[in-house]
């Protein structure tokens, strides 16, 4: 384009949008200028093809000094012959302005994924074009082994390496610059410098973006490594897995040699060295040096005992340096911009940066090149965003199948070498895999063990027997046939391979079930004792993901194609067997199950709690009388509390053929489902309904009726003779603020509230200002609550953020549309008024460190208070059980007042059990008819000395099959819920939800995926 | 049928091209390894014959030859089916869904992960770690990289396999 | 093409490479494709087929470059736009099918799709 034989070349761009704008006309404007003055022969005027500028043609470009106008008229060619061709000046008008639209566009810097980066090696890497050696020159390339070649001896190399700290990026973290001395001072005159680019761990890709990146930067920092410990050849051992890398090497490898930057007398002085490159053939275990010093010999790949190190005897017996891809890559920029600027990077035991490969389950999945230093939490939440699809972070896996797992109190951990080895993970190659909820740890340990038996090069007996020994003990588990002497055995088998095994591949293979042990002991247990996988991965172990994640393990598959046919009865009969409280749960179950639908990770989930809803009040016109399942017992069972544990417990008990009274504190049964939850979210008619389906089966609920009022425990047991208690009080006792004033009139408890409305003594909130504070179900139900009791406005306050709102997302929108206003990261300090509430004083939060919740903790900020006006306050942050119904000696509780139970729900005192919110703290339906089902069971197995009548046929699942074509469903949308207009509801006490039609629920059911026929 | 298909192919073997690779690596050291690579490029799998002639080609033993080739991952010692199909069950893939991937191809395809079609259409393999784990779960078709793949998805993706 | 026999014909070289990119970025629209084998996997090698059938027919001269990854998989393939020495505009998953649209818009219109857009880039 350029042609030296003018002075100028000036080129308009007749592309079809600048010739529309006028390019022709700019073309003979500027030719008619050049001949005015005399300058054809010096000038050329000519045309360019279409710039891709379009929207701000004409376009004109003159070189040679590469100036581009845009939106150029007829009217300033003139100018631009006098000012720029003649004079090289810049008319500033015409110049390239970035449009409106793109500085909206935020800078790299300021986006999450970037912001708290540092990219030091990875500088280059999806900036520069890796086949093209002219970009890496532009961009400094070669300039640390200029420098080094020109300006250092291989001791100055070396020592600088040493100031700066380094440490070496394949994981081990041995100091760069002490590794080179060794190879430098070991007796020899052929040396050599390996590069282990075998990436072999699963989860790590950095060294892989470096290869397919910037090649140069690990050519150049080999040539400065040789160059320090005098070799003159160099291999880069590479995984086949890799191809483009292996691909880009090449050409990187030979463009260098064009150019004399490797091969003889580089940069024209006495240094040369050639670089080789070998492809390693699939064994991980030649990631080990010594296994892939073998591997280059063309052996097997097994390691060997050290010493002697490769620094005295590498490879064929040389000395030789080997040091990973990542590291070398880091060497240029340390040359170049001194030991001390790395060396202020970071901790002052491993500077630098640490580059993660953040993949798994987060939101923004890649690499990341950070501070060493940096909290393991800012990593995964701030730079990959969190979880995905509003899951719960679980585990974080670092440094590949040797590495180790670490749960949410790890998230504040500083991310270095040494840190995360106290931690019991440790660093690797980098790989982070963060793990959500439905991961099982007992599976994902087995996996890693898995690899590494199948990886063990069998050399050695502690990591070819011990790995398969603990891989058959975890697949024992994961199959619900472990024992808990497993567990011992486990951690012994692991301390002996750790021990004993020859290299680290054995040494390491079992830290990451032993890391899982040490943080997730309880899932382990959950499969040996409960014969349940609670993240509902572990095949043999769960039915399908809705199943599983059921408290009450309702077989959500069956009922729903069932439905799907139209058999509602015979589909309610399913839901019953397990869960009694359809009507309601269809109503205000939080849907577990639909959390779990793997139709969800296709677009959305099965919308069950709707069809369960619709299959329900289907059958409501037909009353049902529980059948009798076993023959009655002669013995008397008193459940105190109706709520749905109390009630659940109460029918199963009654069905199995024992006497059962439920006594109720209060004048209605039905516990919170008739006290606390909203008539607009569970009608009161139909909760009475489901009520009298269990009176039905011969449960006789005494109203008014309060234990430690009325009756204490020892009249139960010892004068009426009842052979058991079950205690399902619930947790009524909403906890206090602990702030000042907040005894004054006007402040409420939230369940009280509630409880006040429903019994038909609501507190006047009409034409008032109401805040609540809390963040759960309570603190919604209320605000609504106060709304259609009339209040003039309703706020609702809380410490944290919107997405950490324990409270159902759709109550929270639902809240919002009706005028409930929100406010986040606020946390009330004290309680004004005289006489009564007239304000109350907030303070804003800030977000520290991680709790055990994943969840940052807010932190008041000093001198940010202020009083928010009210005349009502709710409080509502979380609810205990009381505890003025029996005394501390007769029953054990823990230190949030929930009893002290087994883990079959007896609590201390023989006789005595108990199930729901008094032992699980503030819960749901859901749960509470779980531990009622549970409970039931441990009663029955109790009075019948241990040999209670098989539940087995009763409780069997039966597949149903599959009556319609799943093809035809696969791009279904999820059917919507009709509901009330939000200005509507507002204003009454009827149900929000509308129901589904007949139609648009049995083809809803039709989206079921079936995974129970797995 | 298997066995009989094997005997056809190994009866057959050209031993030409072999021998000029032979002759590219003499004289250099650690050569075993990429002259197996190779003679796998042109044969699709290592016949015993191969083997045999690499070794006495290079001057090492057979149990040496056969050490290193049973060692890697990389080297077949059986016959291949036309396409590969390597779905990885790397841990990135494997907490995103592999682990349902591969039972689907399994199904799909009638066999077990490694094992080939009886037509020698496919041959299926899973793999640790591709380096693709943004994009899990993912899986090389034929040495086209391919991600994000649900398991409808990948048996779409065998099934247009000829 | 040099073979440089000492140091100050590498940094001559890299002042003369500098100009002639920063010229070439100056003076017109570059296209920049994220390659590495993860964009690939996403589909980059049919975006950047796409993108040159899209600039042959329009007869737009652009320059397309491919890069190794930048390190946001998820949002692969990536491309970005860098026009008159401007910032890089990066846009993502700009599968094939979306080429089109995205040339018409930035190109030809200049006008930036803000639902594609995740960052610009100083360079």
């Amino acid at each position: 384009m350029v042609e030296s034989l003018y002075r100028a070349n000036i080129l308009v761009c007749t592309g079809s949008e600048c010739v529309a704008a006028g390019a022709l006309d700019v073309v003979q404007a500027l030719r008619q200028e050049v001949a005015r003055r005399g300058l054809e022969k010096e000038i050329r005027v000519g045309e360019s093809g279409c710039r891709g500028l379009c929207s701000m043609g004409p376009i004109v470009t003159i070189y040679p000094k590469g100036i581009l106008y845009c939106n150029v008229r007829p009217a300033d060619a003139a100018e631009i012959i006098e000012k720029t061709v003649l004079r090289d000046e810049i008319i500033e008008r015409l110049t390239y302005k970035e449009p409106e639209s793109h500085q909206s566009i935020p800078y790299y810097e300021d986006i999450p994924f970037y912001r708290k980066q540092l990219r030091i090696t990875l500088r280059n890497c999806g900036i520069i074009d890796p086949e093209n050696i002219r970009e890496y020159i532009a961009r400094g390339g070669y300039e640390g082994l200029a420098k080094v070649l020109t300006t250092m001896t291989p001791d100055d190399v070396i020592e600088e390496i040493k100031r700066s700290g380094l440490r070496g990026r394949g994981g081990a973290g041995f100091l760069t610059g002490l590794k080179w001395e060794f190879t430098r001072r070991a007796p020899g005159d052929v040396k050599y410098v390996v590069c282990n680019a075998d990436e072999g761990d699963p989860g790590a890709f950095m060294d892989r973006s470096v290869l397919e990146g910037d090649p140069h930067s690990l050519l150049e920092g080999m040539a400065i490594a040789a160059y320090a410990i005098g070799a003159r050849e160099g291999y880069i051992y590479c995984r086949a897995e890799y191809p483009l890398a292996i691909k880009r090497l090449k050409i990187a490898i030979q463009q260098a040699e064009e150019y004399g930057l490797l091969g003889e007398n580089i940069l024209g002085t006495d240094f040369s060295f050639r670089i080789k490159i070998k492809e390693g053939a699939g064994a991980f275990v030649c990631g080990e040096e010594t296994a892939l010093i073998a591997s280059i010999e063309g052996k097997r790949g097994e390691p060997r005992p050290r010493p002697p190190f490769p620094a005295v005897a590498g490879l064929w017996g040389k000395p030789t340096n080997n040091n990973n891809v990542k590291s070398y890559a880091t060497v240029p920029q340390i040359i170049v911009n001194g030991a001390d600027w790395f060396n202020s990077i970071g901790p002052q035991r491993s500077p630098g940066t640490a580059i993660f490969a953040l993949t798994g389950k987060v939101k923004n999945t890649g690499l990341v090149e950070i501070p060493m230093g940096t909290p393991l939490g800012e990593i995964i939440f701030d730079i990959g965003g969190g979880i995905a699809r509003g899951k719960r972070f679980k585990a974080v896996q670092t440094g590949g199948p040797l590495g180790g797992c670490l749960p949410a109190s790890g998230l504040n951990l500083n991310v270095d070498f040494d840190s995360l080895r106290q931690a019991g993970a440790v660093m690797g190659s980098g790989g982070m895999i963060v793990v959500d909820e439905d991961t099982c740890m007992v599976e994902f340990s087995k996996f890693f063990l898995t690899f590494a038996t199948a990886e063990s090069c069998g050399k050695c007996v502690p990591c070819r027997v011990g790995g398969k020994r603990l891989l058959e003990i975890l697949t024992r588990i994961t199959e619900g046939k472990g024992t808990m002497e497993d567990l011992d055995r486990i951690e012994e088998i692991s301390k002996q391979m750790s021990s004993t095994a020859l290299c680290a591949l054995g040494q390491l293979t079992p830290g990451p079930v032993m890391s899982a042990l040490r943080y997730f002991r309880e899932e382990f247990e959950a499969h040996i004792l409960e014969k349940r996988c609670p993240a509902g991965t572990c095949k043999e172990l769960v039915r399908s993901p809705c199943v599983n994640a059921c408290p009450a393990g309702v077989d959500v598959p069956s009922y729903v194609s069932l439905v799907a046919q139209g058999k509602y009865a015979e589909a309610l009969e399913i839901h019953r067997q397990r869960n009694p409280f359809a009507l309601v749960c269809g109503r205000v179950c939080p849907a577990f199950c639909e959390q779990h639908c793997r139709r969800g990770e296709l677009d959305q989930p099965v919308a069950i709690r709707q069809i369960k809803r619709f299959m329900a009040d289907h059958e409501l016109s037909k009353p049902w009388t529980p059948p009798l399942l076993e023959p009655k017992k002669d013995k008397k069972v008193a459940v105190i509390g109706s709520g749905p544990a109390g009630l659940t417990a109460a029918l199963r008990l009654a069905q199995w053929g024992y006497d059962v009274v439920v006594h109720e504190a209060l004048p209605v049964a039905g516990g919170m489902m008739a006290t606390v939850i909203p008539e607009y979210r569970l009608p009161r008619d139909i909760l009475q309904a489901e009520i009298a389906n269990i009176e039905r089966a011969g449960v006789e609920i005494k109203l008014n009726s309060k234990l430690g009022r009325d009756f204490t425990l020892d009249d139960l047991l010892e004068k009426e003779g009842y052979d058991a208690v079950i205690l399902a009080v619930g947790a009524h006792a909403s906890r206090k603020l602990r702030i000042p004033g907040e005894e004054l009139p006007g402040v409420l408890a939230g369940v009280d509230f509630l409880k006040g409305v429903a019994l038909g003594n609501a507190p006047d909130v009409k034409g008032k200002r109401v805040v609540v504070i809390g963040g759960g179900n309570t603190a919604i139900d209320a605000s609504r609550v106060a709304l259609r009791l009339g209040a003039a406005e309703v706020h609702i306050v809380y410490r944290r953020t919107e997405q950490d709102m324990p409270a159902m997302k759709s109550e929270i929108r639902e809240a919002k549309e009706e005028g409930v206003q929100f406010h986040f990261l606020v946390n009330p300090t004290r309680i004004e008024g005289n006489g009564r509430v007239t304000g109350i004083e907030l303070v804003k939060q800030r977000l520290g460190e991680f709790d055990s919740s994943a969840r940052r903790r807010p932190y008041p900020i000093e001198g940010t208070e202020f009083v928010m006006p009210a005349d009502v306050v709710i409080r509502a942050i979380g609810q205990n059980p009381e505890t003025d119904w029996a005394s501390d000696e007769e029953l054990e509780r823990n230190r949030n007042a929930t009893l002290r139970v087994s883990r079959e729900l007896a609590t201390t005192r023989e006789g005595v059990f108990a199930a729901g919110d008094v032992v699980l703290g503030a819960s749901t339906v859901v749960e509470a008819v779980a531990q009622g089902n549970r409970v039931a069971m441990t009663v029955d197995a109790y009075l019948q000395g241990g040999k209670p009548l098989p539940k087995d046929e009763w409780l069997a699942y039966t597949d149903v099959p599959v009556t319609w074509e799943m093809e035809d469903y696969a791009e279904a949308p999820r059917a919507e819920m009709p509901v009330q207009a939000p200005e509507v509801r507002r204003n009454n006490w009827r149900e929000v939800e509308l129901g589904f039609s007949e139609e648009a629920c049995r083809e809803e059911c039709r989206r079921c995926l079936r995974c129970d026929l797995e | 049928m298997v066995g009989e298909a094997q005997t056809a192919v190994e009866e057959t073997l050209d031993l030409a091209p072999l021998d000029q690779i032979l002759e590219e690596y003499k004289g250099t050291p650690g050569a075993v390894i990429p002259v197996l690579q190779r003679a796998q490029e042109i044969y699709g799998y290592l016949p015993r014959e191969v083997l045999t002639h690499i070794a006495e080609k290079l001057g090492v033993s057979l149990s040496q030859v056969y050490g290193v080739a049973t060692f890697y991952a990389q080297f077949y010692l059986t016959r291949r089916g036309r396409h590969t199909v390597r779905v990885c069950d790397g841990t990135a893939c494997h907490v995103r869904g592999a682990p349902k991937i591969i039972s689907a191809l399994e199904e799909e395809l009638g066999i077990k992960a490694g094992e080939t079609t009886p037509d020698y259409r496919v041959t299926l393999e899973v793999v640790y770690c591709l380096g693709s784990c943004g994009l899990s779960p993912v899986a090389v078709i034929d040495g086209h990289v391919v991600g994000r793949l649900i398991p409808e998805k990948a048996v779409r993706l065998i099934r247009d396999l000829k | 093409m040099p073979k440089f026999k000492s140091v100050e014909e590498l940094r001559q070289f890299r002042s003369q490479v500098q100009a002639e990119l920063e010229a070439q970025k100056r003076t017109g629209t570059t296209i920049i494709i994220g390659m590495g084998t993860c964009g690939i996997a996403a589909g980059a090698r049919d975006t950047l087929h796409a993108i040159l059938e899209e600039l042959r027919k329009r007869g737009i001269e652009a320059q397309v470059s491919t890069v190794g990854c930048i390190g946001m998989c998820a949002y692969e393939p990536l491309v970005d736009i860098q026009q008159a020495g401007g910032p890089r505009i990066t846009y993502a998953r700009i599968t094939s099918e979306k080429v089109p649209q995205l040339i018409e818009e930035h190109l030809v219109k200049g006008r930036v799709i803000k639902e594609w857009v995740i960052g610009r880039l100083k360079v």
